[in-house]
C-alpha cells in the first residue's frame, strides 16, 4: 500500500496537472512530496478544497449531462454478499413476526390487538409464534457473530463499521449541509455514520431483547434463583425496548430505505446486494474512489459487477 | 271504530297469547274471604305432617302479609288454583308472572328481569324440573315481600348473603370472614359487595360460562366496578389501581386477549375469601404467595422468590421502585433517540424540498 499513491495524492496530482498545467510526472512527484511533507491539518484542508472543486465540476457537468444515473454508464457494484443479505432477511422476517405478536400485548386494550393476536392463533398460540421467531433472531445473532469472527469479509466489514471520530465530524457536516451552511456533503466510505448507527443500534436491541426475553421465556426457572423484581425488570425492559426498536425501524429505517424521496418505494440493495455506480459516487465516494483507483480490493470492498446493469 | 275493533281484539289476543295467565283486576280483598283462608291458615299450629314424620307449617302470618307490598291483594289472587274450599292438598307454586310482566295493567313493578332469570343457572335448573333451584319467592320472600330498599327485605344488600347462603352454605361461611363480608355484614357498609354485586341478580350464570360476570374474562371488569376507581381504592387504603395495573401484567394482557388459562383477580385473591394482603390468612400475604402462585397448572414449585418484589406495578409511579427507574430510563432513551432521528429526517426532507423549490435539477 505504501508504494501505491494514495487517493489524496492522486487527486492532488490530477489537480496540479489539470489546473496548473504541470505534466503528469511532475504533478505526481509534487503531489507525493506534498503528501509526505505537509502537516496533516494542511492535508485535510487541501482535501476539502479539492472536494469543493470536484463538487463544483460535478455540478457543472451534471447541469450539462441529461441524467446523472445515465451518465454513470449503468455499471453496478456488489455491495452486500449473499451471506449478509440472508442475515438481513432472516432478521427482518423474524423481527416482523416478533413485532406482530409482541406489540399487541403492549396495546392489549386496543381492538386491533385482539384481531392480530387471534390471527396468530389467539393468546395461547401467539406466544409460541413469538418464541419461534425469537429463536430465529437468536440464531441470526449467533450467525452474525460467527460471520464477523470467522470470515475475512465479516472481519473487514466489522472493522469498517467501528465508530470513528470521523463519523461525528461527518454527522456534523451533514447537519450543516442540511441547514445550508455548507455546500459540501460529507464523503462516506462503505458505511456512513447513519449505517453505523443502525448497525450498533441492533447490537443494543439484541442484547436487551434477547436478554430480557430469555428471562420472560423461562420465568419459572429464573424465579427459582432470582427474586420477582428481577423478572419485573425484564418485562419492563422488553416492553419498552420493543417499542423503541419498532419506532426506530418504522420511522428511521423505513425512511432511509423506503420513504426517502430518493429511495421510494424502496432501495433494492437489500435484495440484489447491488448498488449503481451513481449511487456509489453520491453516497460512498470514498469507497468508490478506493475501488476505482486500481488499488487491490479489500475483502469488504464492493466489487464491480461485470454484466451490464442497465435499467432497474 | 269498525276498523279499529278487529285490531283491538287482535292485540288482546296477542297479549293473551304472550301472557297465558290473565291479570286479575285490582280490588281490595273482601275481609271475609281473607278470614275464610284464615280459618285454617291463621292458626299457628296448622301444619302438615308428611309420611316420613317431617312437619311443614301451613301457618300464614297475617301481619306479615299486611306489611308486605302485596297487602291489598287477596290470597287467591296469587294462589289462583284455589277454586273451592277445602282446596287440593298440594297447590301449585305461585306464579309471580301473573302480575309482574311488562305492561301489566295492575301497576305491578314490571319484571324486565324475567328473561334473565329464565336464562340464568337458577332458572335453567328450575325449568328443567329441579325444585331445589330457587324461584322468585325463594329469594324475595313469599308472604312478606317488601321492596328491596327496605332493610327488612330478604334481597336488601345487607341480607342478600344470608339469603343466598341458605343454599350456598360453604360459600356464605367463606364470605362472612372475608374483607367484603366483614365490611358489609359487620360494619353495615353498603359500598361493600354482596353476592349480587359481583354475580348479578336475576341473570346469574356459572363462572365457567363466558357471559358470566364472574367468568375469567369478565372478572377484571366486574372488580373494576369498584376497584377501577382511584378514589374508591384510596378510601380503603389501596394505593394503586389494582385493575389497571393488572391489565399491564402478562396475566392481565392474556386475560384481556381472551385466554382463560391465566390468572385473573380471583385466581390469586380467591373469589369469596378476599382479604387484605397484610392479613396472614390472605392468599396474597407474602407468606402464602408461594402456595398461591404454585397451584397446579400455574407455577409449580413456586418459592419465596415469588414474593420478593412488588405486585400490581405502575411503572409511572415512584412506588414501583426499580421498575420506575427502568421505565424512566427507557422513556428518556426513546424520546431522545426518536427526537434526534426525527430531526435528522426533517432536516433531510427540508433540504430536499428547498432544492426542488429552487428548481435545481440535481439530485443530492
Amino acid at each position: 500500500m505504501t508504494d501505491q499513491p494514495s487517493h489524496l495524492e492522486k487527486a492532488i496530482a490530477e489537480q496540479l496537472h489539470s489546473a496548473h498545467g504541470l505534466d503528469l510526472e511532475a504533478a505526481a512527484r509534487r503531489a507525493a512530496d506534498m503528501q509526505h511533507r505537509l502537516a496533516p491539518r494542511f492535508a485535510t484542508w487541501v482535501r476539502r478544497e479539492l472536494t469543493i472543486l470536484e463538487s463544483r465540476d460535478r455540478k457543472r457537468s451534471r447541469a450539462q449531462a441529461p441524467r446523472p444515473r445515465a451518465a454513470a454508464g449503468g455499471r453496478e457494484f456488489q455491495r452486500f454478499s449473499l451471506n449478509v443479505r440472508l442475515q438481513h432477511a432472516v432478521m427482518a422476517v423474524s423481527v416482523i413476526f416478533l413485532i406482530l405478536t409482541g406489540l399487541p400485548l403492549k396495546f392489549s386494550d386496543l381492538a386491533i390487538s385482539k384481531g392480530v393476536i387471534n390471527f396468530f392463533g389467539g393468546p395461547d398460540v401467539s406466544p409460541i409464534v413469538h418464541r419461534v421467531a425469537a429463536s430465529f433472531l437468536i440464531f441470526v445473532g449467533l450467525w452474525h457473530l460467527a460471520y464477523i469472527a470467522l470470515t475475512r469479509e465479516g472481519r473487514a466489514h466489522f472493522m469498517l463499521l467501528l465508530p470513528r471520530p470521523q463519523d461525528a465530524r461527518d454527522a456534523w457536516q451533514q447537519i450543516n449541509y442540511f441547514l445550508g451552511r455548507t455546500d459540501q456533503r460529507p464523503r462516506f466510505d462503505k458505511f456512513s455514520y447513519v449505517e453505523k448507527f443502525d448497525y450498533w443500534a441492533v447490537y443494543w436491541g439484541m442484547v436487551i431483547m434477547i436478554g430480557s426475553g430469555t428471562v420472560l421465556w423461562f420465568t419459572n426457572q429464573f424465579l427459582k434463583v432470582f427474586p420477582k423484581w428481577f423478572t419485573d425488570i425484564a418485562k419492563e425492559a422488553h416492553s419498552d425496548e420493543a417499542l423503541l426498536a419498532t419506532l426506530a425501524i418504522v420511522i428511521w429505517h423505513f425512511y432511509n430505505v423506503h420513504f426517502n424521496p430518493h429511495k421510494f418505494p424502496m432501495n433494492p440493495t437489500f435484495i440484489t446486494g447491488r448498488i449503481s455506480e451513481q449511487e456509489m459516487i453520491e453516497e460512498h465516494p470514498l469507497e468508490w474512489e478506493r475501488i476505482t483507483s486500481g488499488a487491490p480490493l479489500g475483502p469488504a470492498d464492493s466489487r464491480p459487477v461485470e454484466e451490464k446493469g442497465g435499467q432497474r | 271504530m269498525r276498523t279499529l275493533a278487529p285490531l283491538a281484539s287482535a292485540a288482546l289476543a296477542a297479549a293473551a297469547a304472550a301472557q297465558p295467565v290473565p291479570a286479575p283486576t285490582p280490588a281490595p280483598p273482601p275481609a271475609a274471604e281473607v278470614r275464610q283462608c284464615g280459618i285454617c291458615h291463621g292458626r299457628r299450629e296448622f301444619k302438615q305432617v308428611d309420611a316420613d314424620g317431617t312437619a311443614r307449617t301451613l301457618w300464614v302470618d297475617e301481619r306479615e302479609l299486611r306489611r308486605s307490598v302485596h297487602s291489598k291483594w287477596h290470597c287467591i289472587d296469587c294462589h289462583a288454583d284455589v277454586d273451592r274450599i277445602p282446596h287440593p292438598a298440594r297447590l301449585a307454586k305461585v306464579n309471580c308472572q301473573r302480575c309482574h310482566f311488562p305492561g301489566n295493567p295492575v301497576g305491578a313493578p314490571e319484571d324486565v328481569n324475567y328473561e334473565g332469570y329464565v336464562k340464568s343457572v337458577h332458572g335453567r335448573l328450575r325449568l328443567a324440573g329441579n325444585l331445589k333451584a330457587p324461584a322468585c319467592q325463594d329469594c324475595h320472600g313469599a308472604h312478606g315481600v317488601v321492596k328491596h330498599t327496605d332493610p327488612a327485605s330478604q334481597v336488601h344488600p345487607t341480607r342478600v348473603p344470608a339469603t343466598c347462603g341458605r343454599c350456598h352454605v360453604q360459600i356464605f361461611a367463606e364470605y362472612t370472614t372475608s374483607a367484603h363480608g366483614i365490611s358489609l355484614l359487620e360494619k353495615g357498609n353498603t359500598e361493600a359487595p354482596s353476592c349480587s354485586a359481583c354475580h348479578g341478580e336475576h341473570g346469574i350464570l356459572p363462572a365457567k360460562e363466558n357471559a358470566s360476570a364472574v367468568s375469567a374474562t369478565h372478572i377484571p371488569e366486574t372488580c373494576s366496578t369498584c376497584h377501577g376507581m382511584t378514589e374508591f381504592n384510596l378510601r380503603y387504603g389501596i394505593p394503586i389501581n389494582p385493575v389497571r395495573t393488572f391489565r399491564h401484567t402478562f396475566h392481565g394482557i392474556a386475560n384481556e386477549l381472551g385466554s382463560a388459562r391465566v390468572a385473573n383477580c380471583a385466581s390469586c385473591h380467591t373469589a369469596h375469601n378476599v382479604l387484605s394482603a397484610s392479613d396472614p390468612r390472605s392468599t396474597v400475604n407474602p407468606a402464602n404467595i408461594p402456595t398461591t402462585c404454585g397451584r397446579a397448572g400455574c407455577h409449580p414449585g413456586a418459592n419465596a422468590n415469588y414474593a420478593r418484589g412488588r405486585f400490581h406495578i405502575d411503572p409511572s409511579s415512584r412506588d414501583a421502585g426499580i421498575i420506575y427507574w427502568v421505565a424512566l430510563f427507557f422513556k428518556i432513551l426513546t424520546i431522545s433517540t426518536l427526537a434526534g432521528l426525527g430531526m435528522h429526517i426533517l432536516l433531510d426532507l427540508a433540504k430536499k424540498l428547498r432544492h426542488r423549490h429552487h428548481g435545481a435539477a440535481t439530485r443530492d
